[in-house]
């Protein structure tokens, strides 16, 4: 098992403050002030030029936001949030007017190269990859990343902006849409204007309602009846300011009979205060569509003491509005001080299908409250769950998921399996299913276990020379296994080495 | 959601707070239990608990509390022939103790109104939490009840049967319970009634060392009554307690199950039958805590939904830090029968010891029609066959009791259920 021994030797390089993606890139910024208000939400909307209908949506928002409370439902505990006390614009000085990557500012493109995301496309086109030096590991996460290895056209989202995205001709020629989705205001407001909140209602939620007022980016998909999209899509988020909140929102619509693979990833700098980062994501799936979605998820998840770290509050649903649509998000979730997220599937269509797969990772304080809903409300829809949990040193574990079938959801079907594995004595793992059932030929299964890696199966491993470290990686690889092999290929490597070093020095 | 609350007090609200006002002055208690009523009352003036109230999710009390039916003083509902026959049988009739109590060898009885008036029942009148409500209408409204104290190493020959019952109007009664180390018995809980009534009881359950107690609690009120009842048992070293629950009848009913495993050692078994047809919204809400090492529990719920009934089942099992090697499953089948039925059910784990193997299964499904063919194949017509494996579905809940008079009476119930709605 070459990928394992890799795992097991990048986890003992790494010290305790594994987070690799920490540093902090000095870049000029456009900053609005402090707080949040009208004028600001005024200002966000005219500094991307938005049409009026627009503003007074965000605006609606708004003075919808103000008569809710924040929710506390979830499993999760942390300092009240000063609503006021932070910017909901940031943007790097040199973005303005239209982008060509020679007009991105070079510190950003640094960013970019450290991270090991891919903004140029000629380097993707001509194969040309960088050889790792001599075999030698060096610090930046260049070498194993995702973004290197494969044809995928990304949408860079740094703090409250797109800064660039890739292959937008190519996917043009196939008739996909994919840009920024200040962009797609400005271009495309029609189909803008015609899903967006048609999925999550600005009323939604407090974070949902607060990311309609003032989102600032986020990307745009859109395919159109009949096209495959011909490459991976994917959005790239950093949060790079101090004190800024990330407010972006994703809408992927897939037209008639259309298919898409969009993937999600996202980092941020080391800092002892606490980041917010609120989106809003949306999927639309007409008859015959499918829309996979995977997300790996690697904020910044605070020090071993549980100082700092992102605050990571998601609202993501997808809309089988069509027969026969299909919507999968696969997420691996190892960052973020604290996680609250359902992504979601409302199942309208007749024999319409949703699928949530996801592995959760906690370690040090991370606070994970995560799962999923499936509101079969067609005919014949089917769901499927499939939730790992796994939780290490002091962090807490939730899993919360619903599974509901309304009156004319005949032969509704789901079937649900949520594990926990529990990693050392002090921290915690939960299961919290709403099963809920109004239809008579509706057949739900649930099932749910939670233990430790049992003595037997780690004598087995260890009793065949494998040391303890290794054995416990290749017993967690084969519990994750099921959702693992949801995600597109590259994206399972470079999970697999995310779980093993969110482990690191959680063993023995 | 998350709407800023405008309260504004329901019509049930009201009635319970004019109530309390009106019986104040003829419920028992000394100082500290007036206390505690006045406590309960004030809670209940800051609103029953809507779904926003996580133990309430599934049963908008609320909401679906509308109309309190005044104290009834002509009352007079007769006492009720024993689940069992042979059984020591102790009456709470409109409320309050019928009789004189029984003899049983090694076992001391007492009325409840006699320690509310000495004040020795005060500390146990305490709520759970903010939202426990059950408590709180109890508490306000309780006027006697049963204390049954089983000495140590004593032994039940058969079961004790305390019956809460209610000819309308409203009726608030509780019990307590002792079982000394290495007691054995089995106790009988009947809520039941023929009135349009609102009905609270709560139960508490002390569990010595070594005891083995069997408790079952039959509900089987009118389709007009609202239930509201609780049951409380804290279990002593290598103690076991196997709980049994049957619900067949009521308007709106709410069973709650709070359970410490918190002796080492110890086992918990619940096993629940719930029967519900007609307009019945019926909630069984279990919490169960594995406080202590090497502790097992094991719960097994099934539910036969018909009409246009709606049930619930919530069961959390919290293992603390200490307990270690803690073994738990819990498990909820429902069956629905009816266009209109429904079924809500939330399996919790909570989990923060780390040696440990819990687990929880939920299924919601219609009759297997592949066991409806091999019936029908061999000649059983689809009515009959449906009625087979209905009841064949809840029949082997109550047939891991292994007590066979006890078996036999649950069976005639669920017999008599099934002539009348199956």
């Amino acid at each position: 098992m070459p990928a394992v021994q890799e795992t097991i030797e990048q986890v003992r390089k790494i010290d305790v403050d594994q987070y690799k993606y920490g540093f902090e890139s000095i870049i000029e910024v456009d900053k609005a002030p402090k707080g949040l208000s009208e004028d600001i939400i005024r200002f966000i909307s005219a500094k991307k030029n938005e049409p009026d209908w627009m503003l007074e949506w965000r605006l609606g928002a708004y003075r919808r936001w103000l008569t809710l409370d924040e929710p506390t439902w979830a499993r999760v505990d942390y300092p009240k949030i000063d609503f006021q006390d932070l910017y909901y614009y940031a943007a790097p000085k040199s973005q303005s007017g239209p982008k060509s990557l020679d007009e991105v500012d070079p510190e950003i493109l640094k960013v970019y190269e450290k991270l090991g995301i891919p903004l140029k496309e000629q380097e993707i086109l001509a194969g040309v990859q960088k050889a790792p030096a001599g075999g030698e590991e060096d610090d930046s996460a260049a070498n194993d990343n995702v973004y290197k290895s494969g044809r995928v056209a990304v949408d860079a989202v740094f703090d409250s902006v797109s800064v660039v995205t890739t292959f937008k001709d190519e996917l043009a020629k196939a008739g996909v849409i994919f840009c920024s989705i200040s962009e797609a205001i400005r271009e495309h407001p029609e189909l803008v204007q015609k899903y967006l909140g048609t999925v999550v209602p600005t009323s939604d939620n407090f974070y949902a309602t607060l990311n309609s007022a003032v989102f600032t980016d986020g990307s745009f998909v859109f395919v159109p009846k009949g096209v495959r999209c011909p490459m991976e899509l994917s959005t790239y988020f950093r949060i790079n300011e101090k004190n800024t909140g990330q407010f972006e929102r994703t809408l992927i619509i897939a037209e008639e009979g259309a298919y898409v693979s969009y993937l999600e990833g996202c980092t941020a700098p080391q800092r002892d205060e606490n980041q917010l980062h609120a989106a809003v994501v949306e999927l639309i799936a007409l008859d015959d569509a499918e829309i996979k979605y995977s997300t790996v998820q690697n904020w910044y998840p605070g020090d071993a003491q549980g100082k700092g770290g992102v605050y990571n509050f998601v609202t993501k649903r997808g809309d089988c509005r069509g027969d026969r649509s299909k919507i999968s998000w696969t997420q691996v979730e190892t960052g973020s001080a604290i996680t609250w997220k359902y992504p979601s599937c409302i199942l309208r269509g007749d024999d319409s299908q949703g699928n949530f797969y996801s592995i959760a990772v906690s370690n040090g304080y991370q606070q994970v409250d995560s799962g999923t809903k499936m509101i079969h409300l067609g005919k014949n829809t089917k769901s499927r769950i499939i939730s790992k949990g796994i939780a290490a040193g002091f962090s807490q574990n939730t899993y919360r998921g619903q599974v509901s079938a309304h009156r004319k959801a005949t032969n509704a079907r789901n079937f649900t399996n949520c594990d926990s594995l529990l990693i050392g004595n002090n921290c915690g793992a939960h299961t919290v299913p709403y099963i809920e059932a109004k239809n008579a030929t509706a057949k739900f299964e649930h099932e749910a276990t939670t233990s430790k890696i049992s003595e037997d199966q780690k004598f087995y491993v260890m009793q065949r020379g494998i040391p303890e470290e290794e054995a416990i990686a290749l017993i967690v690889n084969g519990f994750v296994k099921d959702v693992i092999q949801e995600l597109p290929m590259e994206f399972a490597v470079e999970a697999q080495k995310l779980i093993g070093i969110s482990l690191e020095g959680s063993v023995g | 959601m998350n709407m800023h609350a405008a309260p504004q007090r329901t019509q049930a609200e009201t009635a319970l707070i004019e109530a309390f006002g009106e019986r104040l002055s003829e419920l028992p208690g000394d100082g500290a239990v007036m206390v505690k009523r006045d406590d309960a009352i004030e809670a209940i003036k800051d609103g029953l608990p809507t779904r926003r109230a996580e133990a309430w999710h599934y049963t908008d009390l609320r909401r679906l509390l509308a109309v309190v039916p005044p104290y009834d003083q002509t009352a007079n509902p007769k006492p009720l022939t024993p689940v069992v026959e042979g059984s020591a049988v102790l009456p709470v009739l409109n409320g309050v103790v019928h009789g004189k109590a029984p003899s049983v060898g090694g076992v001391a009885f007492q009325t409840l109104s006699e320690k509310l008036i000495d004040g020795s029942l005060a500390p146990a009148l305490d709520p759970r939490d903010a939202d426990d409500a059950v408590s709180f209408l109890n508490t306000a409204f309780v006027s006697d009840g049963w204390f049954v104290d089983i000495a140590a190493d004593a032994k039940a020959d058969a079961p004790i049967e305390v019956q809460n019952v209610q000819a309308g109007g409203q009726v608030h009664a509780r019990f307590a319970v002792r079982a000394g180390a290495g007691a054995k018995a089995t106790i009988v809980e009947r809520q039941s009634g023929s009135g349009a009534a609102l009905s609270t009881s709560v139960s508490n359950l002390l569990v010595g060392e070594d005891a083995d107690i069997v408790w079952l609690i039959v509900q089987d009120q009118p389709e007009t009554t609202t239930h509201l009842a609780q049951f409380n048992a804290e279990l002593g070293k290598n103690s076991r307690l196997t709980l049994f629950v049957m619900n067949a009848g009521g308007k709106l009913v709410r069973q709650e199950v709070r359970v410490k495993v918190a002796g080492e050692g110890s086992d918990f078994q619940l096993r629940g039958v719930n029967l519900l047809a007609g307009d019945t919204h019926c909630d069984v809400t279990m919490v169960l805590d594995h406080a202590a090492p090497n502790t097992g529990s094991r719960e097994l719920i099934r539910n036969v939904v018909t009409d246009k009934a709606r049930g619930v089942f919530q069961g959390r099992i919290n293992v603390y830090q200490q307990a270690q090697k803690t073994d738990a499953k819990m498990a909820c089948n429902t069956l629905l029968l009816s266009d209109d039925a429904e079924f809500s059910t939330k399996p919790e784990l909570e989990i923060f010891a780390d040696d440990v193997q819990c687990g929880h299964g939920a299924t919601v499904t219609e009759i297997d029609r592949n066991h409806l063919f091999y019936l029908m194949a061999r000649g059983i017509d689809e009515k009959t066959a449906r009625g087979l494996l209905v009841k064949a579905f809840v029949a082997s809940v109550i047939e891991e009791l292994e007590d066979e008079p006890l078996v036999d009476a649950l069976e005639a119930r669920l017999d008599g259920w099934f002539a009348e709605h199956g």
